[in-house]
């Protein structure tokens, strides 16, 4: 008890003190999530007819973002595996960033539908025991239960070994590693019941094939990595923590396999949707070409086409990736462009054309756009401050004194 | 230690099978659930009709007010409003007491009945006297001149649009009175189309939603 | 035998130009939030951005509310015991029953007058189905005026359950070359007609995923929604293949003296914002024995509706006589609405 409220203290005193560039990045921060709750006060007060939604694409922003942060929370896995299981030490370092990412991420993923539904005051009908939660049947059950449980066990485990490390002592394996081994199953869970939320759906057939899953998986242990590969680079830059330029080539080998895959598979299905186009190629040709004049989504694909082949193609070349300052352009072009796929490029054209033809775009109104960087700062917010005390305790700054 | 591990991996290696096994196990109760266990829904109107003997919904307290009559051609019943006792000057012969070439005064100006305008086939083959009786004004005539009670206009109209009349007992063209429910009081012919011009009017839709417009920019 | 169309849509447009500040006066809102907002709208913003915040944590916005506001304990008690009731589907009969008694109450109070409001169940033997004749239905819409008045959707966004697609003909049946927005005279030279709202699928896509059972098959086969348990997450909406429900972006308004009083509770009752709805065969008709309000107003008899397990019903006799068939059938959701021709 008295360990933990000294571990509290510690922890409040590392955040709140740093240098200037640290106070300036959580000031940002918290400006961002005060606009951000503006506009969630705005949408709750009026509803979601604030936001660029409608009864045509039901579903937008939000949406996209929490597709896409549930690959970069499930990607902390790619970082657990090796470390934990095949012994590579390499990663050790990295690994409760990956966690504390995950844990970022997640909690990134649960505020975006929060703000997705229509009656938050109503979400308690989902606990089950309380309320009538429909399990087995329904994908999005499964997905509150998996990303929670993710949740979870990425808060526990860095948090037995932190706290382990704050009192001086080491941690145990036997009692940390059992749960390292589920997390490493449940991450490729919670992805692929994400892909399954929208693969089950025989009403989209854009959303409604086999390699979805598949798919969703190879662009998140794509994007998840690359964007700790970033975070690792400021890391290393910032801080007194040590991180091996080895471990970070490493990660870039996996990025690299990562981008590769999903680049096949982007192949097999852009010739699935235009070899022998369908009725159901639809939402394809208006994602890639424009349907009726319509094709608001056309430039930001083709960015994030052209960004993801650039970004693949300069990782499979080790002389480029070795190059730390290319790595890391390689990194952010990754990340973005995964961004957009798998994001507002994955979830909007399902929507479009509408079951009965009709080509209604969308486009996100400025409250929608606020809520969400509330959201993304939030995200960075935590993550800062799990990061920091987490990295104080490794490099033992932060330790309980008797 | 490496033992350990091996031992550890195999088990998660189990309990990940044994995870995807509930799950292909509870989508198939899914399934089975959600098609209570009938292929289609003509399989369940199969298996479910006569189940229940009647049913304690009627819609009789729907058509109190109507004044109903019965038709049964062996194969179809089923009641349709009556007919002559709304009829403002029923019956015809109060004023029509003779034949009406007997009681034709062309010199002395508008005809009676002038508003009404034919517009039912051409009036090469339709005229006034191919459904009324010239002789009995009080029944309607059929093609080979027995008479029909203005009651049972369907019989008339029915001479012609013999697809329809078949399609109108069995319940596909015409409207119900009332409700669903049993007893079954259908509208007649008259009912919805005028007998002198039987098609219905083009005309405007009743709205038009703006918001759509808006949206659909 | 036609429907008198009382308010053209083009003047109801030039009057909202016009003086829309003293519409949205006169309109009366209804639903929970009545309450709440104006109380809300005179926050500074300072509050604003707390209130947010809070909201943002996760709390009950709604609740929190309802305990600050000055309301006698009766009525403050009510609204707990509406907040917290459970979910319509597993309510025993007496749950029900005090549900749709809080309803009309809170209703009366709030307005000054006299609700009804049904729980009425399924009859045992019943299941209802819907034949739609291409060939009769001739674009009139009056089937859309009758659903909107009949179950109280939201004049402000005009929401309706059916649509009348206007086709072309010459290319089959093909959505991409209809109009569900046409306003010209009608029928309109070389084009179709084929009217869309919940089909009632025997295996409702919409009802697998929702997330919380807030929309269920009802024993008759009529899918229907608890408004009040549906947490908004429009996941029902993604999964309907027909595009048959509706989401409630605001709240909804309807003027007082348009409100048809006469409701049930999985029907055409209040909505408030961040819902879902859509058509219910209109229950709180059909379960009465009447036809719902699109099929009464049809002047063209294109709408047959009947019980699906009655041999003599004439939905029957069209399923069984006529050549029907129904939209994506491929996809196995098995809707109880067919298409037919003469």
């Amino acid at each position: 008890m008295k360990v933990l409220i000294q571990f509290i203290k510690d922890g409040l005193f590392t955040i709140t003190h740093g240098r200037k560039s640290y106070h300036v990045w959580m000031s940002v921060l918290t400006l961002a999530m005060l606009v951000g709750a503006y506009c969630y006060y705005i949408q709750l007060d009026e509803g979601l007819a604030v936001t660029g939604m409608s009864d045509n694409v039901s579903w937008g922003l939000y949406i996209s973002n929490f597709t896409f942060l549930v690959g970069v929370a499930a990607a902390a896995v790619m970082l657990v595996l090796p470390t934990y299981i095949l012994k590579d030490l390499d990663f050790k370092q990295a690994v409760l960033i990956g966690e504390g990412l995950a844990v970022a991420a997640l909690i990134m993923c649960i505020a975006f539908v929060v703000a997705d539904v229509g009656g938050p005051a109503n979400l308690w009908h989902m606990i089950p025991g309380i309320g009538t939660f429909n399990f087995p049947n329904s994908m999005l059950a499964w997905d509150m239960i998996v990303l929670n449980g993710y949740l979870l066990i990425n808060i526990t485990i860095p948090l037995y070994i932190l706290g382990k490390h704050y009192m001086n002592k080491k941690a145990n394996e036997k009692v940390y590693l059992p749960g390292v081994f589920l997390s490493v199953f449940w991450a490729v869970g919670i992805h692929m019941v994400t892909a399954f939320l929208y693969q089950g759906l025989q009403a989209r057939p854009f959303w409604n094939n086999a390699l979805l899953g598949p798919r969703f998986l190879a662009s998140a242990f794509a994007a998840g990595p690359a964007l700790i590969i970033i975070i690792l680079g400021i890391i290393r830059k910032y801080t007194k923590f040590q991180i091996e330029e080895k471990t970070i080539k490493k990660i870039a080998k996996v990025v690299t396999v990562a981008a590769q895959i999903n680049l096949v598979m982007l192949g097999s299905e852009l010739f699935k949707e235009f070899y022998s186009p369908t009725h159901h190629s639809q939402s394809a040709f208006y994602l890639f070409f424009g349907l009726d004049g319509k094709g608001a989504l056309v430039p930001w694909i083709w960015t994030a086409i052209s960004f993801n082949v650039f970004a693949t193609v300069i990782l499979t070349f080790h002389k480029l990736r070795n190059n730390m300052n290319i790595l890391y352009t390689a990194c952010l072009l990754l990340f973005v462009a995964i961004w957009i796929e798998k994001g507002f490029g994955l979830i909007v054209p399902g929507f479009i054309p509408g079951s009965y033809g009709k080509i209604v775009e969308y486009m996100p109104s400025m409250i929608e756009v606020g809520v969400t960087l509330g959201i993304w700062a939030m995200g960075a917010f935590i993550f800062t401050v799990l990061a920091r005390v987490g990295i104080s305790i490794e490099t033992g700054q932060m330790r309980y004194k008797k | 230690m490496t033992k350990g591990n091996n031992k550890m991996l195999k088990t998660c290696i189990y309990s990940a099978f044994a995870i995807l096994f509930t799950l292909v196990v509870s989508c198939q109760h899914k399934e089975g659930d959600a098609h209570s266990h009938h292929h289609g829904v003509m399989d369940k109107i199969e298996a479910e009709t006569g189940k229940v003997d009647s049913i304690p919904i009627s819609s009789d307290y729907l058509n109190e007010h109507i004044k109903k009559i019965v038709v049964d051609d062996g194969e179809h019943h089923f009641l349709i409003p009556e007919r002559e006792s709304h009829m403002t000057s029923f019956p015809c012969s109060k004023c029509h007491t003779d034949d009406l070439d007997k009681i034709q005064e062309p010199e002395k100006g508008k005809k009676a009945h002038w508003d009404i305008k034919l517009q039912h086939a051409d009036i090469s083959i339709m005229n006034c006297t191919t459904c009324h009786s010239a002789h009995n004004m009080d029944k309607l005539r059929t093609i080979t001149n027995e008479t029909i009670d203005l009651n049972e206009s369907y019989k008339l109209c029915g001479q012609c649009h013999s697809g329809q009349l078949k399609d109108w007992k069995g319940g596909g063209h015409g409207k119900r009175e009332g409700g669903w429910a049993p007893p079954r009081v259908s509208k007649t012919c008259t009912n919805c189309h005028n007998p002198h011009s039987p098609g219905f009017e083009p005309r405007w839709p009743s709205r038009l939603n703006t918001q759509k417009i808006i949206e659909r920019k | 035998m036609c429907k008198e169309n009382n308010h053209s849509p083009l003047q109801n447009r030039e009057a909202k130009d016009a003086d829309l500040p003293l519409e949205a006066a006169q309109t009366e809102v209804d639903g929970f939030d009545q309450v709440f907002d104006m109380q809300m709208n005179r926050r500074s913003a300072f509050k604003r951005i707390t209130a947010g915040l809070v909201a943002g944590i996760g709390a009950a916005a709604t609740s929190c509310s309802v305990a600050g506001s000055e309301k006698s304990a009766e009525k403050a008690q009510m609204e707990w015991e509406e907040y917290f009731k459970g979910n319509y589907k597993v309510m025993t009969e007496e749950e029900k029953k005090a549900t749709v008694k809080r309803i009309e109450k809170s209703y009366e109070q709030r307005s000054g007058n006299s609700l009804s409001v049904s729980s009425k169940e399924a009859t045992p033997g019943v299941l209802f189905g819907y034949a739609f004749n291409i060939s009769k239905c001739q674009g009139y819409m009056d089937c859309i005026n009758a659903c909107v008045e009949e179950n109280n959707q939201d004049r402000s966004t005009q929401m309706q359950y059916i649509r009348i697609h206007e086709i072309e003909k010459g290319h089959g049946i093909n959505f991409e070359k209809a109009d569900d927005n046409y306003y010209h005279e009608v029928p309109a030279k070389n084009h179709f007609y084929m009217g869309t709202q919940c089909f009632h699928c025997e295996n409702p896509p919409c009802v697998e995923v929702c997330p919380v059972q807030a929309t269920w098959k009802e024993e008759d086969g009529i899918v229907v929604i608890d408004y009040d348990w549906c947490i908004g997450c429009r996941y029902c909406m993604a999964a309907c293949p027909y595009d048959g429900r509706r989401f409630n972006w605001q709240t909804p308004e309807i003027k007082e003296s348009e409100v048809n009083k006469n409701q049930h509770y999985l029907g055409n009752r209040l909505r408030k914002k961040g819902v879902m709805e859509k058509c219910t065969f209109c229950i709180q008709r059909s379960r009465n024995g009447k036809n719902p309000a699109c099929v009464e107003a049809c002047p063209t008899g294109a709408r047959i509706f009947g019980n699906l397990l009655d041999p003599t019903s004439e939905i029957r006799w069209v399923l069984e006589n006529k050549k029907v068939f129904r939209l994506k059938e491929d996809l196995g959701t098995e809707p109880k609405f067919w298409y037919y021709m003469d």
